[in-house]
């Protein structure tokens, strides 16, 4: 063994995923000299599952990703094939963008941002083993005997470590289909004493599309008016294309309850714990077996492509069985796969020995983002990997690392439930895990978090301008949407009172007229003072509506949280012994010293802690701080 | 020497005032904590208008009358310090939580009387009052609190909370699945559901006020107008002679209070002056005691003389007791001139009782009206109570936002705003029962709905 180092770095990332990409761009932007190791060079920003970015939740966290200066939302701004923003016909709040990607042209733009980032170098080869030198992490070694230096590494393995796939009764080790797993930097985290688990997730098979019948299926077409996923993109140019919804039947139900005994999920084969939130189409099948017929999406794979996915089919039985269970579907009678679906089980690490930063408490200068950490998908992957190059940088740089609160980022309730609750499935983010989600919509993600993005150096001038801008745009029509008032002699009154049947009352401010849920955001467009209107984005008029909209509830809704969010920020000292409190259980200590909080907040979403215990607890560290 | 206790000495819930009672050594020096003033050495017996502070943030939480009773002349025979503060439940909680802070301990039930006792403040037949009192407290409270400890207020929660729980679930599952395929009927009938749910929780807060009598006792006024027997009566149901019955219209001219043990369940009687407009200036003070006593009462008892025609003065006694929980104790049913349908026109939905203060007659069937909707039997047949004041806050709260929540659904608003005052409940029946994390509820949603694209 080699006691000298091929390289030099200050930030070292492993793995070229969604979190990989997302932290080694951060690390380089911030000023640090950069690499990022990967399995594959051909494969950087690869979807492993399928071709799309977003959805709900998920979308609010590329918008949060984009708004902190990250490159996810650029990137899939220039490659989505069909933009769609979902739940449009509800509140702005529970909105999101998602699109599906060119799978190929994801990976090219991605991998072309990265080579065009200063500070940034791109490295192909396996990782084996890290060097470790009085708890501090010095470095990594590969396969091929390279040794690289480093001050931080950041480890983004996706479902690479320990990584076994599974297919009817066969399985082998991959990282993913057709690429090698890590095998040895899954035992040598072992080694160091990190708590290792084990997970699972599957995907789909993907069809031949010159062999659908593609009149089978209902269209599913993009937006007209496609939403961006980052703030700096002006519109969408590239052309749009159509998904396609369709159904499984009773015979393909039976199909898969006659060869359960084939599927590694339900012969015992498979360990690992899969999300129940993309189960596998075995798992719809037994556990609703009211449910006569599941929806399925044909999904393209890309413009130049026949390749497509067929998402809801999600599947680990036998390659034979899988073409006949999709000759059973409707439209897909003549189908051919192309590759067939598989489960896969990987190691990930209990997130519960991270510290906020994501910086292992183990090895110094270690961090941990994506799939290691128990999540999944790629939208959460990424915002860890931005996270964790951020604190890497801010790290070597000794600076003081960066944390979002849960109440002014979905990144933020991802962090802290990963770190406090630990995870149990693969955790995928919702809209329902924010207690604010009011105010974490995503056309406020850039007025939330830009400024830290501006302050971290993620943000450039050009692009801080363009935020500026606006801000100012959106709070003028806010004002407007508050100064312009009709009365009931006004024709534009008239018209609308026509319009609503009903009474506005002698004078109504536009701000009023934009609450009622009537009332949609083109009518209210035309009701602005005409010199304006020319000047007027929809999207800006959009968020100031938002903002006017949810005003009162999200005043009310504080002055509840008032009681908890100011008893949230006492701090709990990092060296305090639970077992000192006086009155606390045994089983409260147990606990508190399991998930260590380090702020009562923190304390109070331990599950299983009791209000009394909190109680005790926080007169403890008030009398203690006194 | 024993240590500082500290309690609400007035009836939790909501109220005008609230008067928090502090005794023992440390009493001073937890009020200049409290008050933040280091220097604060009031003078006996005077009332101050003090600032109350936050030990935590320093704001001003109230302002405050303070008296301080300097021991051995106070009730408990220890330093005293009397706080009146503003009534909301959640403010007193806040200066009693304080005081706590600071290293006072809450009073036991009983404790302050207990230590007036062995501190020889009290004679020995006063102190048979207070162990009736504290005996009748443990009897049925003691029932009532041991209910309360098993988790029989989080087991009546929790099909109000899975009820809601069944709403939540599906709307929810609509916002954030919107691209599965859901069945399309999922969200029905909530503003209906919640309705009915809000209702049950009412139900739960207003047995607070049973709840707080079976801890604090019950307080029952003797109204009516002069000479009609009220002290008579008072005596019969004490079977004492502390009031001075004369012939002379207006005696009673303070009002006099006694505890009675009825059924387990501690009563105070007050017996109260006669209503009546008077010069007198001493007569005065007894009958502006007089309305306060009434203000105070949980029933009144408005005593009427049947053997005589009723008066503007007997009508207006009665119209305003039946704007409270009310009995008319019809007098002097030993008297030939008595007649009792002359009532009938004072109200009509009155619950007339014909009694005789001289002979006994009707006083049981009095006591038993008195005691009737507070009784043990009937608290044990009918319903589970509600004694803490913070429960009773959250039970309203959690009411409250149910019932927002249907009219933003009436008003045609999205999920996500309805759903923030679903949550706003649910998360203060779960400062009763335990915290519905969104994990539990997102496991609600996968197993009743497949999702999964």
């Amino acid at each position: 063994m080699k006691a000298s180092f091929d390289e030099d770095f200050d930030v070292i990332v492993i793995g070229a995923g969604h979190a990989g990409c997302e932290a080694a761009s951060a690390a380089a932007r911030m000023g640090c000299h950069t690499a990022l190791v990967t399995i594959s060079l051909d494969m950087i920003g690869q979807m492993s599952c399928n071709p799309a970015v977003g959805g709900i939740a998920k979308g609010h966290l590329v918008r949060e990703i984009d708004a902190l200066g990250g490159i996810m939302g650029r990137v899939i701004d220039r490659t989505g094939i069909q933009f769609r923003l979902l739940n449009r016909s509800r509140g702005p709040a529970v909105q999101a963008p998602r699109a599906q990607a060119d799978r190929a042209l994801y990976r090219t733009e991605m991998r072309h941002v990265l080579e065009y980032t200063s500070n940034l170098n791109l490295r192909q080869g396996v990782v084996t083993d890290f060097v470790i030198e009085k708890g501090h992490v010095e470095g990594i070694e590969l396969q091929d005997t390279r040794r690289l230096k480093a001050k931080a590494v950041i480890l983004a393995a996706g479902t690479f470590l320990n990584g076994l796939i599974h297919n009817g009764r066969s399985t082998y080790t991959a990282g993913r289909a057709g690429e090698p797993a890590s095998i040895e930097l899954a035992e040598s985290l072992k080694r160091l004493g990190f708590p290792v688990g084990r997970l699972k997730t599957g995907t789909p098979p993907r069809l031949d599309g010159r062999t659908i019948d593609w009149e089978a299926f209902e269209a599913q077409p993009a937006d007209e008016r496609p939403v961006p996923f980052s703030f700096l993109t002006e519109s969408i140019e590239q052309p749009q294309v159509s998904c396609h919804i369709g159904y499984t039947n009773q015979e393909v139900h039976k199909l898969i309850q006659d060869n359960l005994h084939e599927s590694p999920l339900y012969s015992g084969q498979i360990k690992g714990i899969g999300p129940r939130y993309c189960p596998s189409i075995e798992d719809k099948v037994v556990k609703f077996p009211e449910k006569t017929r599941h929806q399925l999406f044909l999904e393209p794979e890309g413009y130049d492509t026949y390749e497509v996915y067929l998402n809801g089919f999600s599947t680990s039985l036998p390659f034979e069985l899988q073409q006949e269970l999709v000759h059973e579907i409707r439209g897909l009678e003549e189908t051919k796969l192309i590759r067939p679906g598989y489960a896969i089980e990987y190691d990930f690490v209990d997130p519960r020995e991270l510290k906020h930063f994501l910086q292992t408490t183990r090895v110094q200068g270690l961090f941990f983002a994506g799939q290691i950490n128990g999540t999944t998908g790629y939208e959460e992957a990424a915002c860890q990997g931005l996270l964790a190059g951020i604190n890497a940088a801010l790290y070597i740089q000794g600076r003081e690392g960066f944390t979002l609160r849960r109440e002014e980022s979905y990144i933020g309730v991802l962090i802290d439930d990963l770190i406090t609750q630990g995870v149990d499935e693969p955790y995928r983010m919702f809209t329902s895990r924010a207690e604010n989600r009011l105010s974490l919509r995503f056309d406020t993600s850039d007025a939330r978090l830009s400024p830290y993005g501006k302050n971290l150096g993620l943000i450039e001038d050009t692009e801080w301008a363009k935020f500026s801008a606006r801000r100012d745009r959106i709070a003028r029509l806010r004002n407007i949407l508050l100064e312009t008032r009709f009365k009931r002699s006004d024709p534009e009154y008239q018209e609308l009172a026509r319009i609503l049947q009903k009474d506005l009352g002698d004078s109504i401010s536009l701000a009023s007229i934009s609450q009622l849920h009537e009332v949609d955001i083109p009518l209210i467009f035309n009701l602005l003072p005409s010199s304006f209107r020319s000047q007027t984005k929809l999207s800006d008029l959009e968020t100031s509506i938002g903002d006017i909209i949810y005003h009162g509830y999200i005043r009310a809704q504080h002055q509840n949280n008032e009681r908890i969010s100011t008893q949230g920020d006492v701090q709990i000292p990092s060296d305090l012994q639970f077992n000192v409190v006086s009155g606390l259980s045994h089983e409260m200590v147990e606990r508190l010293e399991r998930i260590r909080p380090q702020t009562f907040a923190q304390a109070s979403r331990i599950p299983g802690m009791t209000p009394g215990a909190l109680t005790t607890l926080l007169f403890f560290l008030k009398s203690s701080k006194n | 020497m024993s240590d500082t206790i500290v309690a609400l000495s007035t009836p939790p819930g909501r109220s005008g005032i609230g008067v928090i009672r502090i005794s023992g050594e440390s009493a001073l020096l937890l009020t200049c904590s409290l008050l933040n003033d280091p220097n604060f050495s009031p003078e006996p017996n005077r009332v101050i208008l003090k600032a109350i502070y936050d030990p935590d943030t320093r704001e001003v939480i109230d302002r405050a009358l303070v008296t301080f009773f300097h021991a051995p002349h106070s009730y408990t025979g220890e330093d005293v310090i009397e706080l009146s503060c503003h009534g909301s439940p959640q403010l007193l909680l806040r200066v009693l939580d304080s005081l706590l802070f600071f290293g006072a301990r809450t009073a036991e039930p009983g404790e302050f009387t207990m230590r007036a006792v062995a501190n020889g403040r009290l004679s020995l037949t006063q102190a048979e009052a207070v162990r009736d009192l504290i005996e009748a407290q443990t009897h049925a409270a003691v029932r009532q609190a041991a209910r309360q400890l098993g988790g029989e207020l989080s087991a009546r929660l929790q099909p109000v909370k899975d009820s809601l729980l069944d709403i939540i679930v599906p709307l929810e599952s609509s916002l954030e699945f919107v691209e599965d395929d859901l069945p399309e009927d999922i969200v029905r009938n909530i503003s209906e559901k919640l309705s009915s749910l809000s209702a049950k929780l009412d139900e739960l807060a207003n047995s607070f006020r049973r709840g707080r009598l079976l801890k604090e006792g019950l307080r029952v006024a003797l109204v009516g107008r002069p000479n009609v027997g009220k002290s008579s009566i008072f005596n019969s149901l004490l079977s004492s002679d502390r009031s001075i019955v004369t012939e002379i219209p207006g005696t009673t001219r303070d009002t006099i209070s006694e505890v009675v043990n009825l059924e387990g369940i501690p009563v105070l009687i007050t017996d109260t002056a006669g209503v009546r407009s008077s010069a007198d200036v001493i007569e005065q003070l007894g009958i502006e005691r007089t309305r306060r006593a009434v203000a105070d009462a949980d029933l009144i008892v408005a005593v009427i003389d049947g053997s005589q025609p009723f008066t503007e003065e007997d009508k207006k006694i009665v119209s305003e007791a039946s704007e409270s929980y009310s009995v008319v104790a019809l007098n002097k049913s030993d008297l030939e001139s008595f007649r009792i349908h002359n009532a009938q026109q004072l109200a009509q939905d009155l619950i007339l009782i014909p009694v005789s203060a001289k002979t006994g007659d009707g006083l049981t069937t009095l006591c038993a009206e008195i005691i009737k909707p507070f009784s043990a039997n009937y608290l044990d047949e009918n319903s589970f109570v509600i004694t803490n004041a913070r429960h009773f806050d959250l039970l309203r709260r959690a009411s409250d936002s149910l019932e927002s929540a249907g009219e933003l659904i009436r008003g045609g608003l999205s999920e996500e705003i309805i759903l923030a005052k679903l949550y706003e409940s649910l998360r203060f029946l779960g400062e009763i029962t335990g915290e519905t994390t969104p994990e539990a509820i997102l496991s609600q949603i996968f197993s009743s709905f497949c999702i999964g694209k």
